[in-house]
């Protein structure tokens, strides 16, 4: 046997079940025993008792003659004491099934005649009581007591057999049990080794049982789902940004292959390397917005979040914004601004609300009209920035949050996908959730705040 | 102007100190944040130009250490730390601006200049009326006014105006007014410095044979009195 096998925890337990059902049942045997042999020697002593007093009735009435007789009698009936004595003054027996013997009064134990030992050797003795029934006439009334101790011995041995019994199976289950409870461990162990060694899709057998090892299956299961998940994820997000970094630097190495083509004067390489430096910055602001994204997705912001007025970031960022919407024949309006006080980070909330009234000022027609609403509700600060420009299909409003994510319609105005994903992390770091809707027409993003205690 | 330049890296260092050369200034470079320490401490230098990460002492440090000797020389941050709260934690150590790499040149030369004007004027923060040529800024009543014709300006235009009319002369680039202004740390998508300035222009210019505000190409804005 594996010595592991004993060290488990299963095995342990039924060790010291076995252990403690031992303990108790000896115990209780003990008191059993006790009880009994107790009970039993009290009636022996009751049995004797009643013989003497019928041996004295008997002589006081009609003197040693009648005792004779009851003693006789006595003895023929299988209920009363099976040994009995009677001696006259002189110390000889003058009835009884006994050697005369030296009178003791009270309890007696005497030797049986007969000398014969049991199967243990133990010479066997008889019970019983001595009493003068008359002045030097004494009486002994008692039973063998081998008829206990043969009771005593068959219990004892039902005793023993059954622990002995109890015992096997207590080992034997707890094998069993640390058996099992160890091929899982296995289980679980090689499924780890596995997927470390890169079998990812490996997934640990999970038994349909409500026990904690097949909850511990599932929950390492289901993390490993999400390990899994969240794996794609950068897969996705790393295939997606050597794609999207594809285009831009395309058109780079265009331009410079046309430059060195074309260009002949000093003016035109000017124009061609101004241009060349406003392509570079563009993918430069690619990679901060990415790195920005990243960062604040890993949270570390959030130490210094402190309590910012919504209200008059909004209304701010309104004053900001009125002239560039003006400029495209837009209206931006801040209808209902209730003052909202929400824990973060003032510069990342302005980012969010930048981020989507340039989308409603960006992707809609001319003479759209754009609102801000803030709300305060019982759940904490609401705020809503609607448009009545064309909207995001509904199968697509979750895709816009992707990385580098943009409508087929959208992909003539400038930018690069990734004013969403700020937004969607920066909601989600205050603990904010957002929402996308039809605004019939237009597109309505609602931001929730946690109440801000 | 004499410049402290810190900074390890030699591409970024040699293409700062050409730049700055270039426009007139002089400029000394260390490797070594404790050599910098060491040489800032002399006061010796007009402006600081400091990286945040260098080998011997961080910038960081550095800047704390300085303005614990009680050291005003202006420092100007130069660096690829741009995350959130980066920016708050140089101003807060001592520093006075704040460039994030990668930057344009002329980015950094209206910075650097911006700085230097800055600490030549002395006790010069509690003035209630600013003048450039004919026109006049009433801090207190907020009103503005051009050859004693008052202009109308908004709240977010007046605010516009009096950054360009503090930096009188010097070339305000968009960044510095986003910052500044509007106090929006991340590049928006939109024009909003074009849309501002186009209204303010309108205002303040348009009627005037003397147009105070000029559009320095690719770079920035500039006031002028003349
Ligand atoms: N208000 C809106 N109305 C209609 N479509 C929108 C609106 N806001 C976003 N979209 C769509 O969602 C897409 C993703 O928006 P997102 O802000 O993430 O990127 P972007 O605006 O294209 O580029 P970036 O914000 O990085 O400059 C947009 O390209 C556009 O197609
Ligand atoms: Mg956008």
């Amino acid at each position: 046997m594996e010595i592991r096998l004993l060290r488990t925890e299963s095995f342990r337990l039924t060790a010291i079940f076995a252990v403690l059902f031992v303990g108790a049942t000896l115990i209780l045997s003990g008191v059993l025993y006790a009880i009994v042999d107790s009970a039993f020697k009290s009636e022996i002593i009751l049995n004797a008792r009643q013989d003497l007093a019928a041996v004295k009735k008997g002589y006081d009435a009609e003197g040693i003659g009648e005792a004779t007789e009851v003693v006789n009698q006595r003895l023929a009936r299988p209920t009363t004491s099976d040994f009995l004595l009677l001696q006259n003054a002189a110390g000889q027996r003058v009835a009884g099934n006994l050697p005369a013997v030296t009178p003791v009064i009270g309890t007696v134990r005497l030797p049986v005649p007969t000398a014969r030992k049991d199967d243990h050797g133990a010479e066997h003795r008889i019970l019983g009581r001595g009493q003068f029934i008359a002045p030097g006439v004494y009486a002994f009334a008692g039973q063998n007591l081998a008829v206990l101790k043969a009771t005593e011995h068959k219990a004892l041995r039902a005793i023993g057999w059954t622990l002995a019994a109890a015992l096997i199976f207590a080992v034997a289950g707890g094998i069993a049990l640390s058996r099992g409870f160890l091929r899982r461990m296995d289980t679980m162990t090689q499924t780890c080794q596995a997927i470390m060694a890169g079998r990812l899709s490996d997934r640990i057998p999970e038994p349909g049982t409500q026990d904690e090892l097949a909850r511990l299956a599932s929950t390492i299961n289901a993390m490993l789902d999400r390990i899994s998940t969240l794996m794609e994820n950068v897969r996705q997000i790393s295939t997606d940004i050597a794609h999207d970094l594809r285009t831009p630097l395309t058109r780079l190495r265009h331009r410079l292959e046309l430059v060195s083509a074309e260009a002949t004067t000093v003016e035109e390489y000017g124009v061609a390397v101004d241009r060349v430096i406003a392509d570079t910055d563009g993918i430069l602001s690619i990679f901060s917005a990415l790195l920005r994204i990243g960062q604040i997705e890993a949270g570390a912001a959030r130490a210094s979040f402190r309590q910012v007025d919504l209200d008059k970031v909004v209304k701010s960022l309104a004053d900001i914004y009125g002239p560039v919407a003006e400029d495209r024949k837009h209206v931006l309006a801040i209808p209902v601004i209730e003052p909202a006080k929400v824990l973060g980070d003032r510069e990342l909330l302005s980012q969010m609300l930048v981020n989507l009234i340039e989308n409603a000022i960006a992707h809609t027609p001319d003479r759209t009209r754009i609102t801000i609403d803030l709300r305060m509700t019982e759940a904490g600060a609401s705020m809503r920035i609607a448009d009545n420009g064309p909207g995001i299909p509904a199968g697509e409003r979750e895709k816009v949050f992707r990385r580098f994510y943009r409508l087929e319609q959208g992909r003539s105005t400038p930018g690069s996908g990734l004013g969403l994903s700020l937004v969607a992390a920066i909601t989600q770091i205050h603990g904010a959730t957002i929402e996308l809707t039809d605004n019939a027409p237009g597109l309505c993003a609602t931001i929730a705040f946690p109440k801000c205690r | 102007m004499k410049i402290l330049l810190i900074e390890d890296d030699d591409d970024t260092a040699q293409y700062v100190a050409k730049g700055l050369r270039q426009s007139g200034h002089a400029v000394e470079r260390v490797r070594d944040g404790n050599d910098g320490l060491a040489l800032a401490k002399d006061n010796a230098h007009d402006i600081i130009i400091l990286d945040r990460m260098l080998p011997g002492m961080d910038g960081l440090s550095l800047a704390k250490q300085l303005r614990e000797s009680g050291s005003q020389t202006p420092i100007l941050f130069l660096t690829t730390m741009g995350g959130v709260g980066d920016r708050v934690e140089g101003l807060e150590a001592g520093g006075d601006d704040y460039l994030v790499k990668p930057f344009a040149l002329a980015e950094l030369i209206a910075r650097v200049n911006s700085l230097t004007r800055r600490s030549q004027r002395t006790g010069a923060e509690q003035q209630t009326t600013l003048r450039v040529g004919d026109l006049e800024m009433d801090l207190i009543a907020r009103t503005v006014s051009r050859h004693g014709r008052l202009i109308e300006l908004q709240p977010q235009e007046f605010k516009l105006l009096e950054y360009l009319v503090r930096h009188e002369g010097r070339v305000v680039t968009r960044t510095m007014l986003i910052e500044n202004v509007w106090e929006l740390h991340f590049d928006p998508q939109t024009n909003i410095v074009e849309s501002h300035m186009s209204r303010l222009r309108t205002k303040v210019d348009k009627d005037f044979s003397i147009q105070l505000i000029q559009t320095i190409r690719g770079t920035g804005y500039i006031l002028r009195g003349n």
